[in-house]
């Protein structure tokens, strides 16, 4: 008996790879569709834009793509590995050493947005309206102090939104592995991606640090409000490059650089400024085309196809 | 048909068969008797080729078993062993029995047909479909001696097929083997340990003990003239009295033992160191001071100890030499015997078979 | 607490009416563990076998190291696949990272110690009459092995479950080799059961996770039953 249905589950299983091996052959046959290997920042994938701008490319390029979501730490140790073809990711600073290193080039800003610090609404910190450094010398000297209500969720993963909250830190005047990083029981990191990291302050009822898009995403099932929403250190910039061919041989250079002239695209500019209206009431991102000013960077790295 | 000479085998230091000399003739049982640990496992499992000697030759119908690496499946296959454990494998009783002749690719039909008949013969044949497993140990041990019966081959080896069995079972397996000889034609060689099951079964036997053939011959040969102490004392001699030859003249002996003049008849010269051997049955009790009649031996001594033993008593007498008899209660009570009395034992020289002492 | 119920009605929703992505992911599973397990078999009952039957100097030793592999953690077991397979890596010209042939390596090479180690087992849990009985009806080395294998086929069959179980219920190895990542072709993709629930559960999307969890739980439930239904015999 135990034989028969041991057989039964094999003839199943076997049923089943030879269904999925056919669909993949019957693509095949046409012609066989390219990988496009993206390592991004969670906050571009967690609000679900990548989602929405795949489909169109995969379409026109006969590609699929496929979408590793990590912090920006760990996308380019894939990228510097050679692990994937493309980076989006939001760390200028780190950005700019990858580049000089000779691991990426390529880059192109293609959108941005603001970081918010986003917290309980009762704001037991007293934080509302501050600047972000006087929002997180306020959090700290709280924190330590032990108000009741004050804990800071960091993503502590060394993303771009980590490297950013690192240089709020800085800014306030504060030796980030010395001064923040256990020093107290408010201060917890979570290691984790933007969505999963404002579940969890939202748990705690505690505040973090997000980018507005991510923000916007899971609003619906946050209670957690922004606190501190402006200030020159809040802005949040996205590139995207592609992996060195010279250093990483294997790597899909032609489609990747279909990509980065795709995301730079009137069309998709036009989209990542429009996307989220439908569902937040507004846009999570700034379309980056023609802001080279605003952002500070150079107007050949902003939104400019590639030669 | 087969022929065993010089085996002997060791595992690491231990010597566990020695100078193993015998020879099997076609048609017959021949039963292997020995005590638990003298060898008799190994050397079944030697003629098997589940082991390799360590130095000596198994001649089968003039084959040197062991040297013909190429033949040893085809040899293999024209034997059968049945092992001490009763073993099946997790199939089917039909299965089981149909596992030898599957070894041997047969068609299906013929497998049917011999399996079937076996499963007659063995009396399972009801339960043919029925898992092996759920078999009683003797069931079993039936089922294992078809799987081999089956294959047809010209020597059964059993090592001890009734050992794990109780006495009901142990019958039927043996009623079983006789049936096999007698019908089949079939040489088995049966390892035992047990004496009386050897003399029932076998047309022969060799008494193995420490790792040698003591004595080889017919049952009754080895029951009245063991040839050593060890195999004396194993098939139940009860006074075994160690001494040494002083006198001899035309075949009858006088040996000293404990002090006392034994007489015995031996073909052995003067000076040997010997062990008589005298059954309690042929010894008889007299009062001290009475005609203790035409007996060539007769000895005073004390009375150690009575003990019970069916109708019987057993009357343990120290007369120079410890010595025990067999007389009905009767004739104790009549003498009047208990322990510490006084009393004239008496046994022919016929009663007396002396053995050469091979032992230290 | 409703909102626990309210997940979980929403859940059984999903799965009785085959929502795709959760039957996408499921089956993505099943074949990747499915086929792990496949390869584990071939690899590890040989295997088992050869220790088991061969005398050779430093087999208990052998067989320690493998029994203490059964406890090989899933992370240690992907960092190790990790840096084989990743582009700077030895294996990195195969592009294999993030691909389900990537998690179906790191799954093998997870199960083969503990499926190796239950064949040993198995085979060892054999009566050594049953094999002297093998060998003495005049067994070749083929027919030897094969009846071997039919007497301990019960708990080799439990060996592969065990295998599969432990297959399809890792999480560390999946997300490090797979990336968790969802693609719009299927063979593409490595979103997996037990990396789609960390992952689902962590962004708070919890009737997903659930219908996925309830899914794992019941793929373990009928491993089990079948385990049990063989181990009974």
């Amino acid at each position: 008996m135990e034989k028969r249905s041991i057989f039964l589950v094999v003839v199943v299983l076997v049923a089943a790879l030879l269904i999925c091996g056919c669909t993949q052959s019957e693509v095949a046959a046409t012609e066989p569709p390219q990988t496009l290997r993206i390592a991004t920042t969670t906050s571009l994938y967690d609000t679900g834009l990548l989602d929405a701008l795949t489909p169109a490319f995969e379409q026109e390029h006969n590609a699929v793509v496929q979408i590793v979501s990590a912090g920006t730490g760990k996308a380019l140790e894939y990228g510097q590995r050679g692990d994937v073809d493309i980076l989006m990711v939001h760390d200028r600073a780190r950005e700019n050493t990858f580049l000089e290193e000779g691991y990426g080039i390529n880059r192109r800003v293609f959108a941005y947005n603001y970081f918010v610090i986003v917290g309980p609404e009762s704001d037991p910190a007293g934080i509302r309206g501050l600047q972000p450094e006087e929002a997180f010398t306020t959090l700290r000297e709280k924190g330590i102090e032990g108000t009741e209500g004050v804990v800071f969720v960091s993503r502590g993963d060394d993303s771009g939104t980590h490297g950013k909250e690192k240089a709020i830190w800085q800014s306030a005047g504060y030796e980030y592995a010395a001064d923040v990083q256990q020093s107290g029981e408010y201060y917890i990191e979570a290691g984790s991606g933007m969505g999963a990291t404002l579940v969890m302050a939202n748990e705690k009822q505690a505040y973090t640090l997000s980018d507005i898009g991510t923000y916007l995403a899971y609003q619906g099932d946050l209670t957690i409000v922004p606190v501190v929403d402006e200030g020159d250190i809040l802005l949040n910039i996205y590139s995207v490059m592609e992996i060195n061919p010279a250093m990483h041989p294997g790597v899909n250079t032609s489609i990747a650089q279909d990509w980065i002239n795709y995301m730079v695209s009137d069309d998709v500019q036009q989209q990542i400024a429009e996307f989220g209206v439908e569902s937040y009431g507004r846009p999570l991102f700034n379309a980056a085309a023609g802001k080279a000013d605003t952002l500070g960077i150079p107007a050949e790295e902003c939104a400019t196809p590639l030669a | 048909m087969i022929e065993i000479a010089g085996i002997s085998k060791q595992f690491g230091v231990k010597e566990v068969l020695r100078e193993v000399n015998a020879t099997v003739q076609e048609g017959e049982i021949f039963a292997i008797i020995g005590p638990s640990g003298s060898g008799k496992s190994t050397l079944l499992r030697i003629i098997n080729l589940l082991e390799q000697p360590t130095g000596g030759r198994v001649l089968f119908d003039g084959t040197d078993i062991h040297a013909a690496a190429d033949q040893s499946l085809a040899l293999r296959r024209s034997m059968g062993m049945v092992f001490q454990k009763p073993v099946v494998f997790s199939t089917t009783v039909f299965e089981n029995v149909a596992a030898g002749l599957r070894i041997r690719g047969m068609s299906k039909a013929a497998i049917r047909e011999r399996v079937e008949a076996v499963l007659e013969v063995i009396g399972l044949a009801d339960r043919a479909e029925q898992g092996a497993r759920t078999l009683s140990g003797g069931e079993m041990q039936r089922v294992a001696i078809a799987r081999v019966l089956v294959t047809d081959p010209a020597l059964l080896l059993m090592d001890e097929p009734t050992a794990n069995l109780d006495p009901l079972s142990t019958e039927t397996i043996e009623d079983l083997i006789r049936t096999i000889n007698r019908e089949y034609g079939t040489t088995l060689l049966i390892a035992t340990h047990d004496l009386l099951q050897g003399q029932r079964l076998a047309d022969r036997m060799g008494v193995m003990i420490d790792g040698t053939f003591a004595q080889v011959g017919l049952p009754h040969e080895i029951f009245s003239a063991p040839r050593t102490r060890g195999v004396a004392r194993f098939v139940g001699m009860e006074n075994i009295i160690r001494g040494r030859i002083s006198a001899c003249e035309q075949g009858l002996a006088t040996v000293d033992a404990g002090g006392r003049q034994v007489m015995a008849p031996t073909p052995l010269l003067v000076g040997e160191s010997v062990s008589l051997c005298i059954r309690p049955e042929d010894v008889t009790l007299f009062l001290p001071g009475t005609e203790a009649g035409s007996a060539r031996n007769v000895f005073g001594g004390t009375v150690q100890a009575i003990k019970a033993l069916g109708p019987f008593r057993h009357v343990g007498v120290e007369c120079g030499f410890s010595l025990a008899a067999l007389a009905t209660w009767k004739a104790v009570e009549e003498l009047g015997l208990h322990a510490g009395s006084e009393v004239q034992v008496a046994f022919k020289a016929s009663a007396v078979h002396v053995v050469r002492d091979e032992e230290r | 607490m409703n909102e626990i119920i309210q997940a979980f009605f929403q859940a059984i929703e999903l799965i009785i009416t085959l929502d795709p992505s959760v039957m996408e992911i499921t089956l993505r599973s099943l074949i990747i563990s499915f086929s792990a397990t496949l390869i584990a078999t071939v690899i590890a009952i040989p295997l088992g076998f050869l220790i088991q039957i061969h005398e050779f100097y430093g087999k208990k030793m052998v067989i320690n190291l493998v029994q203490t592999l059964y406890a090989l953690p899933t992370v240690i077991v992907g960092l190790f696949v990790f840096v084989f397979i990743s582009r700077a890596g030895p294996f990195g010209f195969l592009r294999l990272l993030f691909t389900p042939t990537a998690m179906i390596i790191a799954q093998t090479i997870l199960i083969l110690p503990i499926m190796t180690g239950l064949t040993i087992s198995a085979l060892t849990g054999v009566d050594p009459t049953i094999r002297d009985t093998i060998r003495s009806l005049g067994a070749n080395t083929r027919q030897y092995l094969g009846l071997l294998v039919r007497e301990a086929r019960f708990a080799i069959i439990a060996a592969i479950m065990l295998g599969f179980s432990r297959a399809i219920s890792e999480v560390g190895a999946a997300i490090m080799i797979g990336g968790n990542t969802q693609t719009s072709a299927f063979w593409t993709s490595t979103r997996v059961l037990t990396t789609a629930i960390s992952l689902e559960t962590s962004m708070g999307n919890i009737e997903f996770s659930m219908a996925l969890g309830i899914i794992l739980l019941s793929i373990a439930l009928v491993v089990n039953l079948v385990m049990m239904r063989v181990q009974q015999r």
